[in-house]
């Protein structure tokens, strides 16, 4: 089952698919679907990250159900409508912590997933079962090592620079007031919230972006 | 015209997509129950209602849980947005009009939304004020709309004595309005405590409850007006 929709998924789109096994970590609405597939498609420019998010959940239910086993689809975090009524179990969940037990990457220091090969430049979706998958291995620790690349580059220094790990997942990376306030800012002055400056920065995955600009 | 085969296979389509939680399915039966020009009425009740009612028996029975009960309701409602602007006056002897909400305090609307479904469906019209609604609300609503029913819904024992307020003030007003009233907290007995006609363990017996109140009713308001007639 997990060969099965890890290829079908990488081979529609998806940049890293993880597995996890979420037993006792969720709320208890949702804990008889305590396997995650973990799925995470690579940003691009002109390319509908959502569009291919929502299409590779789909595959995933489709099939998991086929074999009969139950999903619940938790959407993109940017892409969470609120008129329907499973919407209202989202807030018992949260992707990074799905992909960091799927063994996709940690929490770095700016509060984002960060993957070994595509640094904080996933978009995540998850679809949770009780398929009987297999989990793969999660991240324990941080991989930022020495590196306070975001936090010397966070225009609001909104970054505590605290670390995050798997024993202390709660630690305060990113003291948001701040940063929501800086995007609100850029708002008012730009027309547009975008900041990302600890994306940019992430040495981790950046020279895949610089290839593909030069290309 | 639809031949039976047709209309049996469709409705089956659209039970079994409410059944397993899938709305693509669910819109794609409804449209094609639109194209074979099938009767709307009858896609809603033999077809997605009677897969919510399976879904209900599936939860009684701990077969499905929370996240697959709002799944399954999520596809009925897409199946629903299309069917519904072509649904011809449902015949079910009575229709009304029914304000609903979550009582001050209380921000747990699941429950309330499921009845509100419900009656959605039943072709009721619904004047739903939300959740965490002022007690003062429901009376100002159930007067603007002249309501036959006021449904009162709360989650937590601290937020459930709110009702016995709206019931009074609702009583004071317009002493034959029905009242009913649900949610974890509540039962029968309190039901009968605050004031209240009906007390309704979950949406299906809410809707059944709410149809037989109506039509008493109305049963009174004909009488009285035939009195006066004489």
């Amino acid at each position: 089952m997990n060969g099965v929709l890890r290829d079908e998924l990488l081979g529609q789109g998806a940049a890293v698919v993880g597995f996890a096994a979420l037993t006792g970590l969720l709320g208890a609405e949702i804990a008889h679907l305590d396997r995650a597939v973990s799925i995470a498609v690579a940003r691009r420019l002109n390319e509908d990250t959502l569009g291919i998010l929502t299409r590779l959940q789909k595959r995933a239910v489709r099939l998991l159900k086929v074999q009969g086993y139950r999903t619940l689809v938790l959407p993109p975090d940017s892409d969470r409508k609120k008129d329907t009524f499973v919407s209202k179990l989202y807030a018992l969940f949260n992707h990074k912590m799905a992909a960091t037990s799927a063994g996709i990457g940690w929490v770095g220091m700016n509060g984002l997933l960060i993957s070994p090969q595509h640094g904080p430049r996933l978009s995540l979706a998850t679809v949770l079962t009780d398929a009987p998958l297999a989990a793969d291995r999660p991240f324990e620790t941080s991989g930022c090592g020495a590196c306070t690349l975001c936090r010397d580059h966070c225009p609001s220094k909104a970054i505590t620079g605290a670390e995050w790990s798997r024993s202390n997942p709660f630690v305060e990376l990113v003291r948001l007031g701040e940063c929501r306030g800086h995007k609100a800012a850029g708002r008012q002055v730009a027309g547009k919230p975008n900041c990302g400056l600890c994306i940019t920065v992430c040495p981790y995955g950046r020279k895949n972006i610089n290839e593909e600009i030069l290309a | 015209m639809v031949t039976e085969e047709k209309k049996a296979e469709l409705l089956e389509k659209l039970k079994s997509a409410v059944i397993a939680y899938d709305e693509d399915t669910a819109k794609e039966a409804a449209n094609e129950v639109l194209a074979v020009g099938m009767n709307a009425n009858d896609a809603i009740f033999n077809g997605l209602v009677s897969g919510m009612v399976e879904v209900g028996k599936m939860f009684e029975a701990q077969e499905y849980f929370v996240p697959e009960l709002l799944m399954c309701a999520d596809a009925l409602y897409a199946g629903l947005d299309i069917l519904k602007p072509h649904v011809q006056q449902m015949d079910l002897g009575v229709r009304g009009s029914v304000v609903i909400g979550t009582v001050e305090g209380d921000v747990h609307d699941i429950g309330k939304n499921i009845v509100k479904m419900m009656f959605d469906v039943a072709g009721f019209q619904v004047y739903d004020l939300g959740r965490d609604v002022p007690l003062d609300k429901f009376l100002e609503e159930q007067i603007r709309t002249d309501s036959d029913l006021v449904c009162l819904s709360a989650m937590m024992t601290t937020t459930m004595t709110g009702m016995k307020k709206v019931i009074d003030d609702l009583r004071k007003k317009n002493p034959n309005i029905k009242i009913m009233i649900g949610g974890a907290p509540v039962s029968q007995d309190v039901a009968d405590k605050y004031g209240a006609d009906g007390y309704a363990k979950d949406a299906t017996n809410a809707l059944k409850d709410a149809i037989n109140m109506i039509g008493s009713l109305k049963q009174m308001k004909d009488e009285a007006e035939a009195k006066k007639a004489k």
